[in-house]
């Protein structure tokens, strides 16, 4: 069967992984940064638990680089989060071996895995093979996952100092919302002028019972929003019921966000805007004329039943 | 303090996806366009290049064939590194490595700054290419060279002695590092806001070599690991209903009434 690498940032994306890891082989699991800290619940999956004290990419990857060697492994799996590509993209580098992140597919053959990916924002999906032994990082919700009914064995892994310093750490400005839970997201782009026009958004997704988002240059760049609230290819994925995009022209790195919404509504006052031929009800209009209007028409309607 | 070393990749343009009769992908009549943070990447270069002293060489390597129809959009890409920031550009084109193969790729760009004597203290690219974003290829080529990499840099904060003081942007928080040169870099959108080369640098750079190479001139054999076994365009079938009325009332009534049918309203 051949051994499979998981690797758990946090104890959430475990389960699958390792469900995943066991129809491949025999998986053990290195956990890091929060999963590190709460290793007794990875231990219940009844494997290995190789626990990295840091959760910097090059700790990271020097600790499975050696226990790749070690093991000799046919696969390495693990979630999409930052770390875990940077440190992944070494590993690959010094090994040689292929290495695919955003996997929204997997199936195991005798000699390589085939796996799915987005490609060009995800307009296009490609199927590709490959040799093992390989490094895939996958979406959640890809694999099953497995049962917490064994009792693991904790090993610590200590790696030593690495060229890179660490002079000081900073917290995230975060706001906690969980987008990819939402079932209304409001999503808002450089078509709002200020960021105190950004009320007229919270106050849309507050009627509708929803959350509000944003485009790259609202979140990372002018910071409007907090970054957890980044909707895009290098932001969050989001399948909400109903993505109202407003002051968004509509570029496919965004999009490709929110491509698993079920209805898409854009507000945009520039008639050729990209987004109307990416929605299913598009409003030419000025958003700050059009927003307070459908807040109005919505509060009515709430106010008669 | 040393040379820089600018990774510039033509990309597939996302913007402009071609697609065959049967559905599947159509790589060779799609463009190919310089990657948008690449630019960001040149920039930084751009503002380095003073303390650094040396020169700045750009890198490409081909991915997307039909080779022969790839030129004007590879020269484009690479004259913009060219009349951005880059002395010299060095561009690898090769049936055998097309299409691209990450693996490959790596070695590839490791192999041209070793055989052609670039001896960097500093490399710099964009976090990830907007065709493939799988954000690997700086991770590997640091691998390769033995030299630290230090990924998702939003910014370079000072050049201190041989060693840089930078912040990498991580999933969860953002980390001032000092990291000894020679590294390898890959840097975010966030970094820098890049100007677009002026009018006298597009003119100087048709003046500067660039020095087109095959695995032949850099010594090297290549086993590609993956194949592609298909690319499928994802087809949207959005609905597409325009609401156009001169009363925002009546077009913010039409749309409620729109999502009340679809059962996406709840009230």
């Amino acid at each position: 069967m051949g051994n499979v690498i998981v690797v758990s940032q946090r104890p959430s994306d475990a389960g699958e992984l390792v469900g995943l890891a066991r129809s491949i082989g025999d998986p053990v699991i290195v956990a890091f940064q929060d999963s590190a800290e709460r290793v007794e619940e990875l231990l219940s999956y009844g494997y290995k638990v190789y626990r990295v004290k840091s959760s910097r990419p090059e700790v990271l990857a020097k600790a499975i680089s050696t226990l790749y060697n070690e093991l000799k492994p046919k696969l390495i799996v693990g979630p999409n989060t930052r770390n875990v590509k940077d440190a992944m993209a070494w590993v690959a580098g010094l090994h040689d071996i292929h290495m695919a992140p955003d996997v929204a597919g997997v199936r195991v053959e005798p000699d390589g895995i085939v796996y799915k990916r987005g490609f060009l924002s995800e307009r296009v999906t490609m199927t590709v093979k490959a040799p093992y032994p390989a490094i895939i990082l996958v979406n959640p919700r890809v694999a099953e996952p497995a049962p917490r009914e064994g009792v693991g064995e904790l090993i610590e892994l200590n790696v030593g100092d690495t060229m890179v310093r660490v002079l000081e750490v900073k917290a995230k400005e975060l706001s906690g919302v969980n987008l990819e839970a939402a079932e209304v997201i409001v999503g808002v782009g450089r078509g709002f002028k200020a960021k105190e026009d950004l009320s007229m958004a919270f106050e849309l997704a507050k009627l509708l019972g929803g959350q509000v988002g944003g485009t790259r240059p609202i979140a990372a760049d002018l910071k409007w929003l907090p970054e957890d609230a980044w909707i895009g290819i290098s932001g969050k994925r989001v399948a909400p019921k109903l993505y109202i995009a407003i002051g968004i022209s509509g570029a496919p790195q965004h999009m490709s966000g929110v491509s698993g919404s079920k209805v898409i509504v854009a507000v945009n006052k520039d008639k050729s805007a990209p987004i109307f031929k990416q929605a299913d009800y598009g409003v030419v209009a000025d958003l700050y004329k059009f927003i307070p209007a459908l807040i109005d028409v919505l509060k009515r309607r709430r106010g008669s039943t | 303090m040393g040379n820089i070393v600018v990774l510039v990749k033509a990309s597939l343009n996302p913007e402009i996806v071609r697609q065959n009769p049967d559905g599947t992908f159509d790589i060779d009549y799609t463009p190919l366009k310089i990657s948008d943070v690449d630019r960001n990447a040149l920039e930084e270069a751009a503002r380095l290049r003073q303390v650094f002293g040396g020169k700045v060489y750009s890198v490409t390597v081909l991915t997307w064939g039909p080779l022969r129809a790839r030129e004007k959009d590879l020269r484009l890409a690479v004259q913009e590194a060219l009349a951005k920031v880059a002395d010299e550009a060095f561009v690898v084109a090769d049936e055998s490595i097309i299409p691209g193969d990450y693996t490959v790729t790596a070695n590839v760009i490791a192999a041209v700054i070793k055989k052609m004597g670039l001896n960097p203290s500093l490399i710099l690219a964009g976090e990830a290419s907007i065709d493939e974003s799988t954000y690997q290829i700086p991770g590997r080529v640091a691998a390769k060279l033995g030299l630290p990499y230090v990924g998702y840099v939003k910014r370079i904060r000072e050049v201190r002695g041989d060693r840089l003081v930078v912040e990498r942007d991580l999933e969860d928080y953002i980390e001032v590092l000092e990291v000894p040169l020679p590294a390898v870099l890959s840097v975010t959108q966030e970094v820098n806001e890049p100007r677009p080369p002026t009018l006298i640098q597009i003119r100087m750079a048709s003046r500067k070599p660039i020095h087109m190479l095959t695995l032949k001139d850099l010594g090297l054999d290549v086993k590609r690991q993956r194949s592609i076994l298909d690319m499928r365009v994802v087809t949207v079938s959005r609905k597409q209903v325009l609401i156009e009325e001169a009363s925002m009332e009546k077009a913010a009534l039409k749309l409620v009434e729109y999502l009340e049918k679809e059962g996406v309203l709840r009230f």
